[in-house]
């Protein structure tokens, strides 16, 4: 195999038809940077799973009455609840929050926005059990077992709240993901079109090829190559484009990420995924190529 | 050489057969005419040589190739030893005449310094050197044909194939290009050449074998294009 001849037959196919080479570049493009997307939110949601998996407390919070004259948790119904609690299978640790803890709390959760603080008044503050579990995805049991007893206002478990919240972000995930399935299919006809037209201008040299008897590899090479390189291109704008976006969102929401509300995306997690978005790029415009000519095109 | 067995091909489109059980033998170095109307099966007698097509019956031999039968894997050694010569040159209009006679053996895979050794030989033996460098465009159709020809015999094929050679050409031009296939033929290629030449079938009075139909109708080993034509 010449790889000489190989290599200038590429350039000339790529050149000899670069308004459909930049098409199927830009589709790869977009494709595997929806891609990208989809991977980078699979990541964050796996990074918030484990961030907030063994914070995640369930809340008991207690009435009105109990929260205004109970402040050690010493009398009825509140000790009664407490021992309760404790005596509740899979449950790790029960803290009593009072009202005045509670508010403490509060103030320092939103230390940034002073006009809430200044709104809020203890009195709105609901004197709380945190029980922690030893496994957070258990919670319904004492969600069911206390909601409604004496003395109990409601049961909060965050773990509902965060569910909710990996639920919105694996919607994203998945309309990310169908975008960029519908982006691949286009990239995939592009590709497989793209090689057509290429096969149909080198018709001469192809036809040529033939009869003085190059193998099938060496007739079909140079297509699959171009394919690929075209692939490969597009994965690499793909990335930029993702690292660029990222770099953006980073600026711009940039105290989301340190609040520590939403696990930082960076660099590093573009970095990470690259090598996926190329290899998958060159396995498809290879295969595409390959089904293509082995299909569509006589060498 | 070349041997053909009871030879049959349809094809899917037809219900006539296009070769109706052809058997004919060529040997090693001969120099064959195979003449006909259009349509007679020409074009597909080389194509089942070449392996273009499969016939429908029968079996088909070049060299020591079972040619019906090979593998898929094998069909481009069979090509290597058969050299191609066509109506429309088929050349590449964007190389030079030495480029175009190049590409048959970069394709195969030759070695950059045997084709630049070969190349201008076989340009030489073809009466074109002081024209390699020249574009397919700016020379004459006699020109043109002997680049096609020195591209066909460039790898030295056992086999040359030639469709309807003198097509395009003046008779002049095609009295040339016949006197170089006998050359090529001395070293000992056997050549098969369709054509519908009668002056120059007359005038060469080599072995004519003529399809009607599909059928072979005649086998003359001294023959003429045809009594009364």
């Amino acid at each position: 195999m010449r790889t000489s001849f190989v290599f200038s037959e590429v350039v000339t196919g790529l050149r000899r038809n670069v308004t459909m080479t930049i098409a199927m570049i830009l589709t790869t493009a977009i494709s595997l940077g929806l891609l990208g997307g989809g991977l980078l939110i699979v990541r964050m949601v796996d990074k918030m799973q484990d961030n907030y998996q063994s914070k995640l407390e369930v809340s008991v919070l207690l009435t009105n009455d109990v929260s205004a004259n109970d402040k050690d948790c010493a009398q009825q119904p509140c000790a009664g609840l407490r021992s309760a609690l404790e005596a509740t299978s899979g449950v790790e640790t029960v803290v009593y929050e009072n009202r005045e803890k509670g508010y403490e709390r509060f103030k320092q959760i939103f230390e940034a926005q002073p006009e809430l603080v200044k709104l809020a008044r203890p009195e709105a503050i609901p004197a709380t059990f945190r029980v922690k579990l030893e496994d957070p995805a258990r919670a319904n049991v004492i969600v069911q077992a206390f909601t409604g007893k004496a003395g109990v206002k409601a049961v909060n478990d965050q773990g509902e709240f965060l569910g909710r919240l990996l639920d919105v972000f694996n919607g994203l995930r998945n309309i990310v993901l169908a975008l960029a399935l519908i982006q691949a299919l286009a990239a995939l006809l592009l590709i497989s079109n793209t090689i057509q037209v290429s096969a149909f201008t080198r018709r001469t040299e192809v036809g040529i090829m033939r009869l003085v008897g190059a193998t099938r590899w060496y007739t079909q090479l140079p297509f699959l190559i171009e394919a690929v390189v075209a692939g490969v291109i597009g994965a690499i704008v793909g990335v930029g484009g993702l690292a660029l976006m990222v770099f953006g969102a980073t600026r711009v929401s940039g105290d989301l990420f340190t609040s520590q509300i939403l696990p930082p995306m960076g660099m590093l997690d573009v970095v990470i995924i690259s090598p996926i978005l190329l290899g998958v790029a060159v396995f498809i415009s290879a295969l595409t190529g390959y089904v293509t000519l082995r299909l569509y095109v006589r060498l | 050489m070349i041997r053909l067995e009871h030879v049959s091909k349809v094809y899917k489109t037809s219900t006539r057969p296009a070769l109706d059980n052809v058997s004919v033998e060529m040997d090693k170095g001969e120099f064959v005419f195979l003449i006909g109307p259009s349509g007679s099966g020409k074009s597909t007698f080389l194509r089942l040589l070449l392996r273009e097509e499969v016939p429908s019956k029968g079996r088909v031999y070049v060299s020591n190739f079972d040619v019906a039968k090979m593998s898929r894997r094998r069909v481009p050694r069979l090509r290597q030893s058969i050299g191609c010569v066509f109506q429309d040159f088929r050349l590449l209009t964007n190389k030079t005449v030495a480029e175009n006679v190049a590409f048959a053996l970069e394709v195969i895979g030759k070695p950059r310094n045997t084709i630049v050794k070969v190349v201008p030989e076989v340009l030489q033996l073809v009466g074109l050197d002081g024209k390699a460098d020249r574009m397919p465009h700016e020379l004459s159709g006699g020109e043109q044909q002997r680049v096609a020809i020195a591209r066909a015999f460039v790898n030295r094929p056992l086999v040359l194939l030639a469709d309807e050679p003198t097509g395009n050409l003046d008779p002049d031009t095609s009295q040339d290009i016949m006197l170089l296939l006998e050359r090529i033929n001395r070293t000992g290629t056997t050549v098969l050449m369709a054509t519908h030449d009668h002056s120059i079938v007359d005038s060469m009075r080599r072995r004519v074998v003529e399809l009607d139909h599909g059928r072979i109708i005649r086998d003359d080993a001294r023959g003429v294009y045809g009594v009364g034509r």
